[in-house]
């Protein structure tokens, strides 16, 4: 398993080549002592730099590099950036697409911030924005020089460096680790330093400049009502009434109070009402500018709930115009979208693991190396259909890892014998035995009843007289007697279903769905508490998360996630084509990230369709129904690596939003086991 | 086994549900309600299902959404959440299985406890086609019908005898108590909507499967 996403600068052959390229090339002017021939006439070059990238893929092969200058001309500073000619690392990238990133003479007047990242690993980098909301990709400095840039800067611009509280920083570097697809870093080691540029040439007008043109974009979409009413009306009355609100941490509140002081109002407006879709990369920088000025998720939160009273005051610039002109109502922003988030952070599919590929995880007698390698090989793609018997034997605990082919054939056989003498205690049951066992009669009867209407569409299962309905019925009536207390429910025939599919034999089968029940037999108690503590717990994720549509599922009542009861009762297998459910199984069991990647899976979902939820103001009924008929037309991949992404956001806080020993996880010691006194009366 | 139906009409939106234990048939009543087929082999239900209808009462038209819940006693936790908002309830059994009648007043009990006090149920014993495999007779279900204040009619989710007339006269029984002014319209708890006469509301099918909506108004 190769950690392709993890760049060691160390070992990245585009590094070192830059690195050479670089000691032979560059060169660093100190300010006003050098004019260089290419510039126009009376241009005089203040900084230059060279291989200052351009990453502008996720990938690490594809980048750009050139040479960054600051020009002063006519008693005004301009920024260059031209990429090397016939240097592109990857044929890939185009002529077109280096032209595309070329930076032209950009006035300072126009530029509105600068913001630095300095990652404790991998390069410093800076983005600037632009005051019309166009942000530039964000540049890599591969030979440092950074602070030079800055300095230099400084010396004929006013350079206003904005501190903030670390956790927005933290968050402002996690949008911008999308931006830049760099190396995750950890994020307490990460820097980022903003600052707003003021060219003092003619502040006034550039003050004006930045105050017209968001107004003129807000008050097309909507007429009539000024944007941010809400956020307006509370600074006129000298007060932010929304403080209180900023999850009462001091730092914060320090940090709104000394924003609000050093920064001029407009400049919160522009960032929050400026920067249309130029593109993906202004998309992102405008999220981050608004993260930075005002919002956080718990505040987003607030500002949706004043909107509730008043919707129309909602910044409808945070959308694009055609969403909010189609919505009847406006849709809160939602303060992490995916398709940033996933751009970098869910990393993208690979095909499923082979035969090929799978040997090289095995030792020569069969057992596996490095489990852990395997497990996120597998949540990456996933295992090819052949593979699935003995992989999924292991991930669902039924073989152990370290097991050599000659203990899992002993395995196997043990667990045969022992399959046989639970089945034969049903099977010794004789007819006159049954009609005075009332409660053995409605479990063999409910069974029966599933078993025929549990995947009949699928050939394996079609026609009638198929023996793998047989199987089915065996295995789980046998399963009713090896854990009589839980004994059967209805879902447990879908989620057998699969593993019988895969397994090919009752045995196996039945083994491998006790490890899968070990972890899921909560869902199925009588009281519900495994679902109800998933539910929980997913409530928790959104909120986290999405605290706008947190607000939303409030409002209309639904916080207890009912309409999700059938994504986690059944792991899905109703909403996914056949094979797309074993594909999301075989990922959700190598408890890669998470052992509850479900409920992210469950928060992508929602995430994904939130405009369309809020914005048709459903309520339960009609959100039942849609997240029902949501049911095969689910891209799994793409949900995959929006629940990644998620889930590598929430990091810690999102695992402290679900309780210890919520299903999958195993039971704890401590009571959280079956109800003893659960009675499986059938109706 | 359990279903809720919900009915909507353009002058007002009604909801009310119907109720049956596990496996005896409620699926197949609801898609032979609302697709006019059966279909012997279905998927069994988890958690909620849809179906809806559009049917005429006194020349009105109303959208009957129906919710069609899954019957595992181990469920009635969450189901139970889905009784609210539900104008009306078809309470089902199979007349071929004894113990699901015999489940019927726990079933009751519930619905009544959790739902509003004006919905209206009515008493459905299903597979009546099955009579030489009958084991709880007419008189036994019209009996606990009376005892209960519901109405009571056998039916055939497979030869379709008395499916409309159980979905429809219960429709028009919770429409009379709107008329009698005995649900409050306005009150949402009830589980009548006041419609907008969009296409969109008007689509029927189960789980937004092509439907045959309206073809049977009035």
């Amino acid at each position: 398993m190769q950690e392709t996403e993890i760049h060691d600068l160390s070992d990245d052959a585009d590094y070192a080549a830059s690195q050479q390229q670089g000691s032979a090339s560059m060169m660093r002017c100190e300010s006003g002592k050098r004019s260089s021939s290419n510039e126009p006439e009376g241009a005089e070059v203040l900084y230059m730099k060279d291989n200052v990238t351009i990453h502008p893929t996720q990938f690490a092969s594809e980048r750009i590099s050139g040479r960054l200058k600051l020009i002063k001309q006519s008693s005004s500073l301009f920024m260059t950036w031209i990429p090397y000619k016939g240097q592109s690392t990857n044929a890939r990238l185009s002529e077109k697409d280096m032209n595309l990133y070329t930076i032209r003479a950009v006035p300072f007047a126009d530029v509105r911030s600068i913001r630095r990242h300095t990652p404790a690993f991998g390069w410093q980098y800076i983005i600037v924005v632009l005051s019309s909301g166009l942000a530039f990709p964000p540049l890599y400095f591969y030979n440092g020089g950074v602070r030079e840039f800055l300095a230099t800067v400084k010396q004929h611009v006013v350079l206003l460096r904005l501190v903030c509280a670390r956790d927005n920083f933290e968050f402002m570097f996690k949008v911008f680790t999308v931006l830049a697809t760099v190396p995750r870093p950890r994020m307490s080691a990460e820097h980022a330093n903003v600052f707003l540029v003021n060219d003092f040439q003619n502040p006034l007008q550039r003050t004006l400049s930045s105050l017209e043109l968001p107004r003129a974009v807000s008050l097309s979409i909507v007429p009539s009502t000024p944007v941010s009413g809400g956020e307006s009306a509370s600074q006129e009355n000298g007060e932010r009434t929304d403080v209180d609100v900023l999850d009462g941490s001091p730092s914060i509140r320090q940090f709104y109070r000394r924003e609000r002081q050093k920064v001029h109002d407009p400049a919160r407006d522009i960032s929050m009402q400026l920067l249309e879709k130029f593109s993906l990369v202004t998309k992102f920088a405008r999220e981050a500018t608004s993260q930075l000025f005002w919002e956080t998720p718990s505040n987003a939160f607030s500002l949706f709930e004043r909107g509730s009273s008043n919707l129309s005051a909602i910044d409808s610039s945070q959308k694009p115009r055609d969403d909010v002109l189609e919505l009847p109502v406006p849709v809160p922003p939602d303060p992490l979208e995916l398709d940033k988030l996933s751009l970098a952070w869910g990393k993208p599919r690979q095909p499923p693991l082979g035969l090929e590929e799978w040997a090289t995880f095995l030792d020569s007698e069969g057992r596996v190396v490095d489990s852990k390698a395997l497990r996120k090989r597998i949540f990456y793609g996933g295992v090819e259909h052949k593979l699935r018997k003995e992989v999924w034997e292991i991930l669902l605990g039924y073989q152990s890892y370290e097991s050599t082919y000659a203990e899992k054939e002993y395995q196997r056989s043990n667990r045969k014998t022992e399959y046989e003498i639970i089945k034969n205690q049903w099977q010794s049951i004789s007819p006159e035995q049954e009609k005075r066992f009332t409660k053995f009669r409605e479990r063999k009867g409910l069974i029966e009843k599933d078993v025929v209407r549990t995947d009949r569409s699928i050939s394996f299962y079609g026609g009638d007289g198929n023996a793998n309905l047989s199987f089915l019925h065996n295995v789980l009536l046998t399963y009713s007697f090896y854990n009589f207390d839980l004994g059967y429910c209805q879902g447990m025939s879908d989620l057998l279903s699969p593993i019988l599919f895969v397994m090919e034999d009752e045995s196996e089968s039945f083994w491998c769905f006790v490890a899968l029940m070990e972890r899921l037999g909560p869902n199925f108690n009588r009281d519900q508490n495994g679902m109800h503590s998933q539910l929980f717990a997913l409530s928790k994720l959104v909120e986290l998360l999405d605290a706008p549509l947190h607000n939303y599922f409030k409002q209309k009542d639904c916080l207890n996630y009912f309409i999700c009861f059938r994504w986690i009762l059944l792991q899905f297998k109703r909403e996914l084509e056949y094979d797309q459910t074993m594909r999301l199984w075989e990922v959700l069991w190598t408890h890669h990230l998470s052992e509850h990647l479900h409920l992210y899976v469950c928060v992508a979902l929602l995430k994904r369709y939130r405009g369309k939820i809020i914005g048709e103001q459903m309520e339960f009924d009609t959100l039942l129904k849609f997240i029902n008929e949501l049911s095969g037309h689910i891209d799994i991949d793409v949900t995959l690596r929006d629940a990644e992404a998620l889930c590598l956001c929430a990091g810690e806080n999102g695992s402290a939003c679900i309780p210890p020993g919520t299903p999958p996880s195993l039971p704890r010691e401590d009571g959280f086991l079956f109800n003893s006194e659960l009675d499986d009366t059938v109706l | 086994m359990f279903a809720i139906l919900c009915v909507t009409t353009c002058y007002c939106s009604t909801s009310m549900f119907i109720f049956v234990s596990a496996g005896v048939g409620k699926s197949c009543l609801l898609l032979q309600f609302t697709d006019k087929r059966f279909q012997p082999v279905h998927d069994l239900t988890i958690g909620v299902e849809f179906g809806a209808r559009l049917i005429g009462i006194d020349n009105n038209p109303i959208k009957l959404q129906i919710w069609d819940t899954a019957g595992q006693e181990s469920f009635r936790s969450i189901t139970r959440s889905y009784y609210r908002g539900a104008a009306g309830a078809l309470l089902v059994y199979d007349i071929t299985r004894r113990e699901t009648f015999n489940h019927l007043t726990s079933w009751l009990e519930d619905a009544r406890q959790h739902a509003n006090a004006n919905m209206t149920v009515m008493l459905i014993g299903n597979k009546c086609d099955l009579a030489h495999r009958r084991a709880v007779s007419t008189e036994e279900g019209e009996q606990f019908a009376k005892e209960h204040g519901l109405v009571f009619m056998e039916a055939s989710a497979k030869t379709a005898q008395n499916v409309e007339e159980a979905f429809i006269s219960t429709a028009a029984k919770i429409y009379k108590k709107i008329q009698d002014g005995v649900i409050d319209i306005s009150n949402e708890s009830y589980g009548i909507k006041l419609g907008h006469q969009t296409g969109a509301g008007l689509s029927g099918g189960r789980d937004g499967s092509a439907s045959q909506a309206g073809s049977c108004c009035g």
